[in-house]
């Protein structure tokens, strides 16, 4: 087709006295007819039909009514799909029918829809709200407006949509739109009985069949998605709607080559839909196969350019030169070439021993390669993850591929990256075992629970705001975990339910048996339902399950709950010690009440007088190790008090609670020290490297300290993370890493390493001295 | 940003290089610290401090004697050896105008530490009193005409010093690249690191020279603020028109005598290695790493046995 702009006066005189525009008081009768054609696949011919609607604009746009621009505005909008140019002419065409009717709440409706379509949130939410100024109760704009605040992620889609329905129940885009409403937050149950009703409505409704057929597919019903589709084809034989939609929800449940595989059809059916290229370029990221996925995203820009995903997803994939791609047996390793020395280094280990760990554990091994991507930016991250920037989250799984923000994308020292990395691997484990059909709860709860498992200080523990959510009743009950991840009720409730899924996979482990959980996961790859699966492998019905928790709460945590319960303290700083502690004393049971007086008590020095009372509240809550709770006063109490092993005990403690920031890590080294436990200090030292691994000095202490303990290997591995970082003096980095590797009984690399060093250095009189010892030595 | 480097040297140059070292083993480093007024308690501290170090560095580390070395700082500071009085315009004035008649032989290194405002001639150091200027500072150091000066000023804002100050034989290092770079710098504290700890003598002659101390501190500098996922607010400049940063040392190494035939043989045989691993290393990026090893342990390897005989011959031991 050759594109035509609204300017092209000439043709539009040409067209002056032509049948078409005797006709334009029947434009809309005319554009229906069009569209006719267009969703028989008549393309051509609907074509030719839309690209009149442009002359007849250019030669009377002066004399067209409000809903003839309209009219001009839809066709425009259909030929962008040959032109994205034009759909800033629909642009055109829309703004004068506002303009030549303000009242034309229909033009603006479209108008929203249009900007959501090319992916602009601003401009369709200042045209929606215009429009419902005008007409609070325009179904169409209510519809537009719940779609546009679901893509803009805004609070108020539901209760938007739902006041369109209540105007018009029956209304079929409403009932589709709420459809997928409810599959998203995966109530699929609900999402079919929305999609029937539609259905009902109007039988040959592309986007009722589309979101019908979609969750046909996802309940693996191969009947009905046939069904479906014949349906869908008769009408649209060359729409791709139905498979981008199934596409969509497909890539939703986490079945990510499935979609790929709809995509692709999608593309094969209409070529020229780049919604169909985009979704299955992103699911081929997804599945790591980055060749293919970004030809595919380049076909889905070329033809879209408004398509902020694909943008944002092609700008990323142009980053990927800046780095390192290294590879073991199991692993692929994609992470920035500023910091893929010293990353790989631990992930190489860390992954390595997770992986032989959840293979055991869950019987299943990764087919090929897992790809590991470690972003630098937090904000490639996100859009590596959902195409855009702004996700809270610091991983992701995919399955094969993980992705996860490098110790640099956030503030040094802030998070765990190498429990974030245990974590991610966990789900590569627990979707495969379940051939990617295990609920969130499940692979969550699993994936925190083994964090758990994988090193003391690992993943979430308990805290105080969520026991209390407990005492509350907000947690959501064991059976219905899932709605705590994707219907939150409440701000925390996500990071809650992180939690509580943990401890679910908990007592699952230690009352039925660790076996349990892998089962679980074959059932759900079996096709089975929770209910289902909670009977035969757990032996219980779900109401059991959930009585069962609850029971398994109040006994790991009901101690903790009663004193914590009452946060109300406050204590008079100035009362004399005996006072304070006598206060302490008369509500003994109270958790905060110990701390507040402990802290009070260290502030006036009496050191030994705060010590019983904060230890009697660390024996109340011995699980939380937070920043307002007992352990870091009693530290300080203990420190001052001189006693620095009990000091050390105490944050070592504390440190296995997890979620310590770096700078205590570097403490408890210091107190280990001090007293001369160096093998502790180095465990202390190692911790501390997960959460920042880029500390030269801390290296080159960690290595030091390793050799003293005799920990040849990780000797080495700490130099060579001295070597990684390129410290300025690099000459000497790499001499004492050819100590090292010398140590470890390794020459050759010793070897390596000093030349290294005198390439750098060629007169560093030790490396040469050390270097005619190593050659000739040899024979 | 370095504005000139040294370019590689070949046999002959670095000979030559090497020998002008030696000439310059006899010639005395004059230090001379001044720190400004701190204007609170904290930068008080801090700036007699790092002036501290750096005299300290100076002895212990580069061997000059006390009477080698001289702090100007803020009266309110603590005094030390070195103190040797406030750092006031005009008693400032009259040490530059002694120094300036000292032998042409003696170099002069003079580190600036404080906060620093201004722009362009106008940039000054704040002092007790009256400022020094970027104006005055031309003025003073044109007292000392061809003599090798390193001019060390870090404190913030100091970039515009560098244009106003470079001289064919002069070092000017500052801790910023502009008037504009206004916030507390932490350039200086890793500058003076480079002399006062290990870390910063990249090519192991056992000294520590301007152009490592810059790179030292720049580097560093950097990786803090990336650690502290912070932008960059300071960028350090250095202006070598002469090339001399390399071989400045607060103490000049002394280089040995080589009479003696053995030893001239020695030292003749050590630069043409010296001068294999040069050319090598520009065909690094075209070789194999296994390649590039080979061949540069054959060079090391020879070069490593004639640094020991020439110890060896040198030290008796």
């Amino acid at each position: 087709m050759v594109p035509r702009a609204l300017c092209f006066v000439l043709v539009a005189l040409f067209l002056m006295g032509s049948s078409a525009f005797a006709q334009s008081d029947s434009l809309t009768r005319r554009l229906e007819a069009a569209v006719k054609l267009w969703d028989r696949g008549e393309r051509d011919a609907a074509n030719r039909e839309f690209q009149s609607f442009i002359d007849i604009y250019n030669a009377r746009a002066d004399r067209l009514s409000s809903a003839q621009f309209v009219a001009v505005a839809r066709a425009v909008t259909y030929l962008g799909v040959d032109d994205p140019q034009l759909f800033k002419d629909a642009l055109k065409a829309y703004d004068r029918a506002i303009a030549g009717d303000p009242d034309n709440v229909d033009a603006r409706a479209r108008l929203g829809e249009l900007f959501t379509l090319k992916y602009n949130g601003t401009e369709a939410k200042r045209t929606l709200s215009e429009a419902l100024a005008k007409d609070p109760k325009n179904v169409a704009a209510l519809v537009a407006d719940a779609r546009r605040r679901d893509f803009d992620n805004e609070r108020g889609a539901d209760s938007v949509l739902a006041m369109g329905l209540e105007q018009e129940p029956e209304n079929v885009s409403a009932r589709a739109l709420r459809a997928q409403f409810r599959a998203d937050v995966e109530d699929f149950t609900g999402a079919a009985q929305e999609a029937e009703r539609a259905l009902r409505a109007d039988a040959q409704s592309g986007e009722a069949l589309a979101i019908r057929a979609a969750l046909y597919r996802i309940a693996s019903d191969s009947v009905g998605y046939a069904e479906m589709r014949r349906r869908y084809s008769a009408a649209y034989p060359r729409e791709a709607g139905l498979l981008i939609a199934t596409a969509n929800m497909l890539s939703r449940v986490r079945q990510y080559a499935q979609a790929a595989a709809v995509a692709r059809e999608g593309t094969q059916v209409d070529p020229k839909s780049w919604r169909a290229h985009a979704m299955l370029g992103s699911n081929l990221m997804r599945l790591g196969d980055i060749p293919a996925a970004r030809a595919s995203l380049e076909t889905a820009f070329k033809g879209d350019p408004y398509d902020l995903w694909t943008k944002n997803t092609l700008d990323l994939l142009d980053t990927f030169g800046e780095y390192e791609v290294t590879n073991t047996e199991k692993f692929r390793f994609m992470i920035e070439k500023a910091e893929s020395g010293v990353l790989s280094l631990y992930l190489k280990e860390i992954l390595e021993k997770a992986y032989v760990t959840f293979q055991k554990r869950y019987q299943f091994t990764p087919s090929g390669q897992v790809r590991v991507e470690v972003f630098r930016s937090h904000a490639d991250f996100s859009v590596r993850t959902v195409g855009l920037a702004g996700l809270g989250a610091l991983g992701v799984s995919f399955g094969n591929v993980i992705a996860f923000d490098s110790p640099a994308a956030k503030d040094a020292g802030s998070f765990n990256w190498a429990s974030t990395a245990w974590h991610e691997l966990a789900h590569t484990f627990t979707l495969g075992a379940s051939d990617m059909r295990v609920p969130r709860w499940l692979s969550e709860g699993l994936s925190v629970y083994e964090e758990r498992r994988g090193r003391p200080g690992w993943g979430q523990n308990v805290s105080p705001d969520f026991l209390k959510a407990f005492e509350e009743k907000k947690l959501v009950p064991a059976s219905r975990l899932n709605d705590g991840f994707v219907r939150p009720a409440y701000p925390q409730q996500v990071m809650h339910s992180y939690y509580q899924a943990s401890l679910l996979c908990e007592m699952i482990a230690r009352d039925v048996g660790e076996p349990a959980l892998a089962q679980m996961l074959a059932a759900y790859r079996d096709g089975q339902s929770t209910p289902q699966i909670v009977l035969r492998v757990l032996k219980m019905d779900m109401a059991t399950l959930d009585t069962r928790f609850v029971a398994f709460m109040r006994e790991r945590f009901g101690r903790a709950m009663t004193a914590t319960r009452d946060k109300d303290v406050a204590v008079e700083q100035y009362l004399p010690a005996d006072q304070l502690v006598a206060r302490a004393d008369l509500r003994a049971g109270n958790y905060w009440m110990q701390v507040a007086v402990g802290r009070a008590l260290i502030q006036r020095r009496e050191h030994a007088k705060a010590i019983p009372i904060l230890e009697r509240a660390r024996a109340q809550f011995p699980d939380y190790g937070g920043a307002d709770g007992a352990y870091p006063a009693l530290v300080r109490a203990r420190q001052a008090n001189g006693d620095l092993r009990g000091a050390a005990t105490t944050l070592g403690i504390a440190a296995e609670l997890g979620d310590m920031p770096y700078e205590l890590h570097i403490t408890l080294t210091d107190l280990w020290l001090e007293v001369g436990d160096t093998t502790k200090a180095a465990e202390a030292l190692e911790g501390a490297m997960y959460m920042n691994p880029f500390s030269i000095a801390q290296h080159e202490r960690l290595a030091e300290l390793f050799t003293r303990t005799g920990d040849k290997r990780r000797a080495v591995r700490e130099r060579m993370a001295v070597v990684a970082l390129n410290p300025v003096d690099i000459a000497e980095a790499q001499f004492r890493l050819a100590i090292a590797h010398r140590e470890a009984g390794d020459e050759g690399n010793a070897k390596r390493s000093l030349l290294r060093a005198l390439e750098v250095a060629p007169h560093f009189e030790r490396a040469q001295e050390l270097l005619l010892t190593i050659v000739e030595k040899k024979p | 940003m370095i504005s000139s480097r040294l370019s590689a040297l070949g046999v002959r140059a670095l000979l030559l290089g090497l020998l002008a070292a030696a000439g310059d083993a006899s010639a005395q480093t004059r230090l001379i610290i001044v720190s400004g007024l701190g204007g609170a308690p904290k930068y008080t501290k801090e700036f007699s401090d790092l002036a501290n170090t750096m005299a300290n560095a100076a002895r212990e580390r580069a061997g000059l004697p006390d009477s080698s070395i001289a702090w100007y700082g803020d009266p309110a500071a603590a005094k030390s050896t070195w103190y040797r009085g406030p750092s006031l315009k005009d008693t400032l004035e009259g040490v530059f105008l002694r120094q300036a008649s000292r032998p042409a032989s003696e170099q002069l290194v003079l580190v600036l530490i404080g906060h620093g405002s201004g722009e362009g001639e106008e940039t000054r150091i704040s002092m007790p009193g009256p400022d020094l200027s970027a104006k005055d500072f031309r003025r003073i150091l044109a007292g000392f005409g061809s003599r090798r000066v390193a001019f060390v000023n870090l404190t913030s804002a100091s970039g515009d010093m560098m244009d106003l100050l470079a001289a064919p034989g002069r070092v000017v290092i500052t801790a910023t690249k502009s008037a504009f770079e206004r916030n507390e710098t932490k350039f200086g504290e890793f500058f003076i690191t480079a002399f006062a700890r290990d870390g910063a003598d990249t090519d192991k002659d056992n000294r520590v020279s301007l152009l490592e101390a810059f790179a030292f501190a720049e580097i560093e500098t950097k990786r803090l603020y990336e650690n502290d996922s912070r932008m960059l607010t300071e960028h350090a400049q250095m202006a070598d028109a002469s090339g001399v940063a390399r071989q400045f040392f607060l103490t000049p190494g002394a280089m040995r005598s080589t009479a003696g035939s053995r030893l001239t043989a020695l030292y003749s045989d050590r630069f043409a290695l010296d001068s294999q691993i040069q050319v090598l290393r520009k065909k690094k990026a075209t070789m194999s790493d296994d390649a590039y090893l080979a061949e540069l342990e054959r060079l090391l390897v020879p070069l490593a046995q004639k640094a020991r005989e020439i110890r060896q011959l040198e030290t008796g031991k």
